[in-house]
């Protein structure tokens, strides 16, 4: 369904074209490239909060998703990464990404959450994220960990995504089935008043 | 000035080397048990960003290596976030970490003071009597002051008028001054010449000062008298500063003068609390933040790692001294250039010095570098910004240089969305970079 090989083929060409070489570039080795992403996102990508997330096992293509979109500056708009993404090839954030996709995802940080909210967005979540966010939001095959994600930063996803910053229906790495149940889920969950319930109960994962 | 430092530094040098000679005959079993270390010793001094991220990535690589930081205090305070100490947001327990988490790896933590390098004997020696043998040597010093002619008191200047650009009782004595402080006082930052540690430093600083005087104090006034014409961010502190704190108005809280504007300071005296201009003449102020001109700290210039500016010359792929081949100098005290003198640089080159030394002891080649550095200034309440950029050594011109179109400044036109999240992970970034760094 995600169309990884066309994105990066597509975003090396405009690389190339400004004038840095992927080839020169894809030497350092995984492990020097991720320890730079370290200082900000916490040891082997394990955040101690409280917003920067954990991207540590994340899945690769989710991670390489998120860097190529950064990337682009359009696809996903950020403070940061956005910028950051711009100084790494296809070949280096495949690496970083293979990287961080094979570190523990753990969570250290003390996030206070609401019990009531919690327990709200428990029940919320059984029909409207399972489907993708399975097993309570612990899994990570297909789409991102959001058990035990920090919270400011789960909030700030949604609330991009329902302005459109993070623009689900540019991101060349959805299906438009995917993308009409996003945008469809989100929609019902703002209509029932259950947004930060759900990302509280995520937050709340231990 | 560099003159008189040189002849400085060969002083100290020959005192030290001496001192060394003396120590030798007791201690030349040191070296060989070192090297007798199943994967090499390294030696770290200071356990600041630059060696405590070193020490912790060498663990990390290879558990083999024998690491030993010798650092003189006992628990560090960060720079990073101690504006926000003197703006009252944080606590002084807030900006302390232990080496607990680096002696919980089996890194050695000594906690003396390093008063001379023999780099032919491959020794450091402390000023507690022990001399450490190496096989890699990392000087992680950070800065040293030189604190100008014009300053009446000279070095005891800093005990009334203090820097506070090294974290702890400078920190703690400038935000107790601002404290006491009665209200409608006038507070002077003097902002230091190029190149210095953290460049937005000083701005961020009278950015949060600024903050706790409009709700504390709002008849009192912060002065930057800056010995430089531009500065790092200048577009968004100015903008920040008109948005929050009324600057450029007659009501503002901040007041910048340019280096040509007051054309340059000629007298500074605590005893006094004044400072004297070319063009403003003699001024009062309430407090004195006097940011001293800097060079890297002592041992460096001890060592004799410095160049005739004070800094230390590096292969910027290993951080190995130009000077001295087997010690790596790295963080504030080298010359990285293009990367500034930075917590996340220090951080960044810790890595990169890890792994080459990894190697090296390896026999292996050193491999391709790679850097970064990410920089948050806090302005105001929900309002914060940042540099970044991604490096790669470019060996034609000797500089770790920026990836072209990555990296940059927060733009301009900032939505205070983006400015309240970037408070957000300004303060994750404190708490990564400390866990990063020592555990």
């Amino acid at each position: 369904m995600r169309k990884f090989m066309t994105y990066a083929f597509a975003t090396g060409a405009v690389i190339s074209l400004m004038g840095f070489s992927t080839a020169q570039a894809s030497d350092a080795e995984a492990s020097m490239l991720a320890n730079t992403c370290n200082g900000c996102h916490g040891p082997n990508g394990v955040s101690q909060g409280p917003a920067t997330p954990t991207i540590a096992g994340m899945n690769k293509n989710y991670l390489i998703e998120s860097m190529t979109n950064y990337r682009d500056g359009t696809i996903r708009k950020s403070t940061v990464m956005q910028r950051i993404a711009k100084g790494y090839s296809d070949a280096e954030i495949a690496k970083m990404a293979d990287f961080f996709s094979k570190q523990k995802f753990e969570r250290v940080a003390m996030q206070k959450t609401d019990p009531a909210e919690v327990a709200k967005g428990q029940a919320l979540i059984k029909d409207m994220c399972e489907g993708c966010h399975e097993k309570d939001g612990y899994t990570a095959e297909d789409y991102p960990v959001l058990a035990g994600q920090m919270l400011p930063y789960l909030r700030n996803n949604l609330m991009d995504f329902d302005s459109g910053s993070r623009n689900i229906e540019a991101n060349p790495n959805m299906s438009d089935k995917e993308k009409r149940k996003k945008l469809r889920v989100l929609g019902e969950l703002k209509e029932k008043g259950g947004v930060e319930a759900v990302l509280q109960f995520y937050a709340s994962r231990k | 000035m560099s003159k008189i430092m040189n002849t400085m530094n060969r002083r100290h040098f020959l005192k030290t080397t001496s001192g060394v000679a003396i120590a030798g005959a007791a201690t030349l079993a040191a070296p060989s048990l070192a090297n007798a270390a199943a994967g090499g010793k390294v030696v770290i001094v200071g356990g600041g960003v630059g060696g405590a991220t070193t020490a912790r990535y060498l663990k990390m690589g290879n558990p083999d290596i024998d690491v030993t930081v010798i650092e003189p205090k006992a628990s560090y305070h960060t720079c990073f976030m101690s504006n926000e100490v003197l703006g009252g947001e944080r606590t002084m327990g807030q900006i302390e970490v232990t080496f607990d988490g680096l002696m919980k790896m089996g890194v050695k933590v000594i906690k003396d003071h390093v008063t001379a390098i023999d780099a032919a004997k491959k020794t450091v020696t402390t000023a507690g009597g022990t001399t450490y043998g190496y096989d890699h040597c990392v000087v992680a010093p950070g800065i040293s002051f030189v604190v100008d002619p014009f300053v009446k008191e000279g070095e005891a200047v800093f005990d009334k008028l203090p820097h506070a650009w090294q974290a702890g009782p400078q920190t703690a004595l400038l935000r107790s001054q601002l404290e006491a402080m009665p209200d409608g006082g006038k507070v002077a930052i003097i902002a230091p010449p190029n190149p210095f540690r953290c460049p937005p430093g000083p701005y961020e600083r009278a950015s949060l000062i600024a903050q706790y005087f409009m709700h504390n104090k709002p008849k009192s006034k912060v002065v930057i008298i800056d010995r430089k014409d531009k500065f790092s961010k200048q577009g968004l502190f100015t903008q920040a500063w008109k948005n929050l704190y009324g600057f450029g108005t007659d009501n503002s809280i901040i007041e910048w003068r340019s280096g040509a504007s007051t054309g340059g300071i000629d007298a500074v005296s605590a005893a006094d609390m004044t400072i004297e201009t070319l063009s403003g003449g003699k001024e009062k102020f309430d407090v004195i933040n006097y940011i001293a001109p800097q060079v890297a700290g002592t041992i460096a210039s001890i060592a004799g790692l410095t160049n005739d500016k004070g800094w230390c010359d590096v292969d910027k792929t290993t951080f190995e001294s130009k000077v001295h081949k087997g010690i790596h100098v790295l963080g504030d005290a080298s010359v990285a250039t293009s990367m500034p003198k930075s917590g996340y640089s220090a951080n960044s080159q810790g890595k990169v010095t890890a792994a080459a030394i990894i190697n090296m002891l390896a026999g292996k080649p050193v491999g391709t570098p790679s850097y970064v550095n990410t920089c948050y200034s806090i302005a105001g309440k929900d309002y914060a910004f940042s540099v970044a950029a991604v490096y790669r050594f470019d060996a034609e011109k000797d500089v770790i240089g920026g990836v072209a179109g990555a990296g940059g400044l927060t733009p301009m036109d900032a939505s205070a969305e983006m400015l309240r999240r970037e408070v957000e992970f300004a303060h994750s970034w404190y708490n990564n970079i400390c866990k990063d760094t020592w555990g």
